[in-house]
């Protein structure tokens, strides 16, 4: 029950944080902001329309948004929100969710390929560039946690007996990965430093770019699938922050969508403190989070097991 | 219960792999002062070192004001006085720094894993941490070519032997010679300063291989 419902909320509450991170940028910027349910209004706008296609595409254009979202919701159900059971689990799922990202990934991209615009072809070689280095991160972490609490599956991460938490017994590795993971989460997710979001020159984009002869409802698809990969990986970082053991699951829910504001927040900060990297510092940003994985793999070779 | 010396450790690493990775020097001074705050917190967290007497306070004090403010301050006013912003061409890149980094940290924990020292209870991560930062402060020494990335693995270096004499030692006896190594520290710092603002007035430019160019 309370896994149904906190996927339910999950899936009901992820345009709504992006719309914190846009806040925050207006008040560095000392503007009012747009309102919160931004996102919301816009897909509502998406939706309504219709979509346009060129004529020399072809269906595999059609079916990237398709895929992409589903590739983006298919692994919040492994999640296990706020330390209640996940949906699925199994052994190795958490394999099996990067992989389905990867997927998605691929289909954005094959779709994008097949626009034939010269500007797609050169975000998709920088997307699958960075997102191949980030998996590097990804696997290190897995290793650290497989070696942390011997499985492989995300609800036993973060289940009873397994504290994989800042309190935990190893929470200054702990430090070294939520680390790690912010940083994939700014390169996965496309924001400043990587890339810039609201950026309007083609030429310096990197995920934009490949969505800009999608329309309508494939757009729509699209960004509410961009939104559900955010909050997957805002969840996971904060999966790692405090084990989430008040007495009522209800409790412990509510208190999970709070705590996600705070990743959404540091988001919006960094994005208004800091400029974003020319593209030949991005491969160095990504590659210390590998290396900021892979200390924590070293160090429990050592003492901290 | 958070083990806060576990963490504060974990942060030095952290700061170490930055400054491998970092092509800003006010960056670079940034994030040496917070190294430098960390490692002088240290101590504290260690059992049996504690705040004793008032000569400890006096000296944990101290400690981080030179480290964690003063040195920094220098340093930031050196890198403001002679305009220059980042660390062009070194020795070696940026990516191949940060994976010596890797490197340091696995031959780090092999040593202290074969060493079978007879550490009190939790002291073996402030040993790897102590070698990584001693190995990386060599290394920035090594691999930089601006006077002050040099003094800045110095100070690195220094930093990695506090932490060693922290691991090792189970008193206070050590800290007077740590507290000479410091004041050496401080004026080396200093020294750096009018070096740095000499070979700026002879060369436009503070890169210590223009040095071999001088004749009599």
């Amino acid at each position: 029950m309370a896994s149904f419902l906190s996927l339910l909320l999950a899936l009901a509450a992820a345009p709504l944080y992006p719309g914190i991170i846009l806040k925050v940028k207006a008040f560095f910027a000392g503007k009012k902001g747009p309102p919160l349910l931004i996102k919301y209004y816009t897909l509502w706008k998406l939706l309504q329309k219709g979509s346009v296609y060129s004529t020399s595409t072809t269906f595999v254009f059609k079916l990237g948004p398709v895929v992409s979202f589903a590739a983006a919701v298919l692994p919040l159900l492994f999640f296990p929100f706020a330390g209640n059971a996940s949906l699925f689990s199994f052994h190795g799922d958490v394999v099996l969710m990067l992989y389905v990202m990867g997927m998605g990934r691929f289909f954005t991209v094959v779709a994008a390929l097949d626009t034939a615009s010269p500007f797609e072809g050169m975000g998709c070689a920088r997307e699958v560039f960075f997102s191949t280095l980030a998996e590097l991160t990804l696997f290190a972490i897995l290793i650290l946690f497989y070696r942390l609490s011997g499985s492989l599956s995300m609800s036993s991460f973060f289940s009873e007996g397994n504290t994989l938490t800042l309190a935990g017994a190893s929470g200054a590795l702990i430090v070294l990965v939520i680390v790690a993971l912010f940083m994939v989460l700014l390169t996965e997710n496309s924001r400043v430093p990587v890339d810039d979001p609201a950026t309007h020159l083609e030429l310096t984009m990197i995920h934009e770019v490949m969505i800009l002869d999608h329309s309508g409802p494939d757009l729509a698809l699209i960004e509410l699938g961009a939104f559900y990969k955010l909050f997957f990986y805002a969840a996971f970082i904060i999966q790692l922050l405090c084990p989430f053991s008040l007495p009522l699951s209800l409790l412990n829910i509510i208190f999970f969508f709070i705590l996600l504001a705070l990743v959404y927040t540091a988001v919006g900060v960094i994005e208004s403190i800091m400029a974003r990297f020319k593209m030949n510092l991005v491969p160095k940003f990504i590659l210390t989070s590998f290396v900021l994985g892979f200390f924590a793999v070293i160090l429990t070779m050592g003492v901290l097991q | 219960m958070i083990n806060f010396l576990e963490v504060i450790l974990v942060l030095i690493l952290l700061t170490v792999l930055l400054s491998l990775g970092s092509t800003r020097l006010v960056a670079l001074v940034r994030i040496m002062a917070l190294q430098g705050v960390l490692v002088s917190l240290t101590p504290l967290l260690l059992k049996g070192h504690g705040l004793a007497s008032l000569g400890a306070v006096a000296f944990y004090v101290a400690m981080l004001a030179i480290k964690g403010v003063l040195i920094p301050a220098m340093l930031i006013r050196a890198v403001k006085s002679v305009s220059i912003q980042r660390e062009i061409e070194p020795f070696v890149g940026y990516h191949a720094s940060i994976l010596m980094g890797l490197i340091f940290l696995l031959s780090a924990v092999f040593m202290t894993n074969s060493l079978h020292l007879s550490l009190p209870e939790g002291r073996a991560l402030i040993l790897i941490c102590a070698v990584t930062t001693m190995a990386t402060g060599l290394f920035l020494m090594l691999a930089r070519k601006k006077a002050i990335t040099q003094v800045i693995g110095y100070l690195m270096l220094e930093n990695g032997i506090y932490l060693i004499g922290n691991a090792l030692s189970q008193h206070h006896s050590l800290y007077i010679v740590e507290f000479g190594v410091l004041l050496d520290l401080l004026v080396a710092v200093m020294v750096m300063g009018i070096i740095l603002t000499n070979i700026n007035h002879a060369f436009d430019d503070v890169d210590t291989t223009l040095l071999g160019q001088l004749k009599d």
